[in-house]
């Protein structure tokens, strides 16, 4: 299983609106930067490069590990997606 | 737009569910409200329901009406590392008899049902409805909010069956704002095609009947397992991890899964087999420690959303543990609202017949659990050991065979230690 390939075999629907905004200057001092290992969707990735944290919501399977993992508190928003939206299991 | 209700059920999964089907059954006129375009489409688990003796009093032929899987006749533990593994297995038939003990579901199906079972009985099932706030007027809940949309759905009380991060019961102020990784974990499982005929075969199963297997060893030395189950043509597979581990690791799930589903015996096991799903969620697993104020004023909590899981290493139990409590928050609003009373001193009742039901027995009785299931060595070295010591049992290489009492002292020894060993079965000891 490619976790790039998520798209090819999990059906979302994305909205406009991200469910999930992370202020990734918090990120930046970051002691673990959990998130980006645990996410099962690969969400997050830190560049050690640019110092930097990137987010993408597209992919998000909606499982909750980053609203558990992350210590910093560093989201500005983080709720479910609006009715209709994100990820659609067909036979989980 | 206003919408008026007698009560609110927040999420359309196996507590809300079945607390709305309760309380329509009543005559209650219940608003079901559920974020997905159907009821079960976010939903996500391993893959087993266990037998859920208060819904089979609602459906006496559970096992006819309901749509199922396959239900679990077979039930294994495999003990591995990369390369070995040592597997035990139990089946008897009073498994394979109904009212059988355990199936495998899609929750898309699955939980679908059981709301439109809820909807038979009078409840409104609203989809496509993100609860966003709680509104209190005078102090006292008044509804909800649903988010993008204006207006607001109104019931005097509300049952948060809203799912393992409970949002509801964090704005009531009955969670903590935030959660003990220590004491969550995230599964991670891919649906896999597989013929009926080849499952049937490989597993040894004939007609209905269903096997269950748990991994332990296969998670890169993270806390945590695996599993593998037979659906009717595709097999549950997945791994579970303990977050605070899974974190401290550095390791990736998907990777992790990857190393496990090319491990050579798993290899075996799900050749042929083509992906069709791939799904994570987190899981409640602190136990008894982890359960919130599970009342407030207008407020109950039930199913994930109060903790209510049961992982005691042996069964893996939530769905009947949802199920069962949001029917005992279902019977305590049916009562509060023949007295018209929606205050925590009413509303108190459903923890009384909390602690009255199996579900706070079982969770009482194995609250040290989560401490044993906290002992990294389980993971690793204890794996490791059983195999290698079921290696040199069987191994004929031409030199003297050491006696077996002492090929499992000096394995012991080598491989862990005496003193740790001896305290780690006292733990699980107490656990259990």
């Amino acid at each position: 299983m490619n976790i790039d390939e998520i798209f090819d075999f999990t059906s979302f629907t994305i909205d406009r609106e991200p469910h999930i905004v992370l202020d990734t200057k918090v990120c930046i001092g970051c002691d673990n930067r959990g998130c980006t290992n645990a996410c099962p969707a690969r969400c997050y990735t830190w560049s050690e490069t640019e110092q930097k944290m990137t987010f993408v919501y597209d992919g998000c399977l909606e499982c909750g590990t980053c609203y558990v993992v992350c210590h910093r508190d560093a989201f500005t928003r983080w709720h479910y997606p609006r009715g209709g939206f994100g990820v659609a299991y067909r036979m989980t | 737009m206003t919408r008026s209700f007698q009560v609110i059920v927040v999420g359309a999964g196996p507590a809300g569910s079945s607390a709305a089907l309760t309380m329509a059954r009543a005559g209650l006129d219940v608003a079901l409200v559920e974020r997905g375009t159907f009821p079960g489409e976010k939903n996500m688990f391993g893959g087993i329901l266990h037998r859920m003796t208060s819904i089979e009093e609602v459906f006496p032929e559970f096992w006819a009406e309901a749509p199922l899987e396959r239900h679990i006749a077979k039930k294994g533990t495999t003990f591995m590392t990369g390369e070995a593994s040592f597997h035990v297995q139990h089946e008897t038939v009073s498994f394979d008899r109904t009212p059988y003990n355990g199936y495998t579901i899609f929750r898309p199906r699955f939980d679908r049902w059981l709301a439109q079972e809820a909807v038979k009985a009078g409840a409104t099932l609203i989809t496509r409805a993100t609860v966003e706030d709680l509104v209190y007027q005078d102090g006292r809940i008044a509804g909800v909010t649903i988010l993008g949309r204006t207006g607001r759905i109104s019931a005097p009380v509300v049952v948060a069956a809203d799912g393992v991060l409970s949002f509801m019961a964090k704005k009531a102020g009955l969670r903590r704002p935030s959660f003990d990784p220590g004491q969550m974990a995230v599964g991670v499982k891919a649906l896999i095609d597989m013929p009926r005929e080849m499952i049937d075969d490989r597993f040894g199963l004939v007609r209905d009947q269903g096997f269950a297997n748990e991994f332990v060893g296969c998670t890169g030395g993270v806390r945590g397992g695996g599993f593998l189950y037979t659906n009717y043509d595709s097999l549950s597979v997945g791994l579970v991890f303990h977050l605070a581990s899974l974190r401290t690791s550095g390791k990736t799930p998907y990777d992790l899964f990857n190393a496990f589903l090319e491990q050579p015996q798993v290899a075996k096991l799900v050749r042929g087999g083509r992906l069709q799903e791939y799904s994570a969620h987190v899981i409640p697993e602190g136990g008894y420690a982890m359960i919130p104020e599970l009342v407030g004023n207008g407020i109950l909590v039930a199913g994930d959303a109060a903790a209510f899981c049961n992982a005691t290493g042996v069964n893996l139990e939530g769905i009947n543990l949802a199920s069962h409590t949001g029917i005992l928050a279902g019977r305590t609003v049916v009562e509060a609202h023949e007295r018209n009373d929606f205050t925590t001193k009413t509303l108190n009742r459903y923890k009384e017949r909390l602690n009255f039901s199996w579900v706070m027995k079982d969770l009482k009785g194995f609250r040290n659990a989560p401490k044993m299931l906290h002992i990294d060595r389980i993971y690793n070295e204890y794996p490791d050991l059983v195999c290698s010591m079921m290696e040199h049992l069987y191994r004929i290489d031409g030199t003297p065979k050491t006696s077996i009492p002492k090929l499992i002292l000096r394995e012991v020894r080598e491989k862990i230690g005496l003193g740790k060993t001896l305290s780690d079965i006292l733990t699980a000891w107490r656990a259990l």
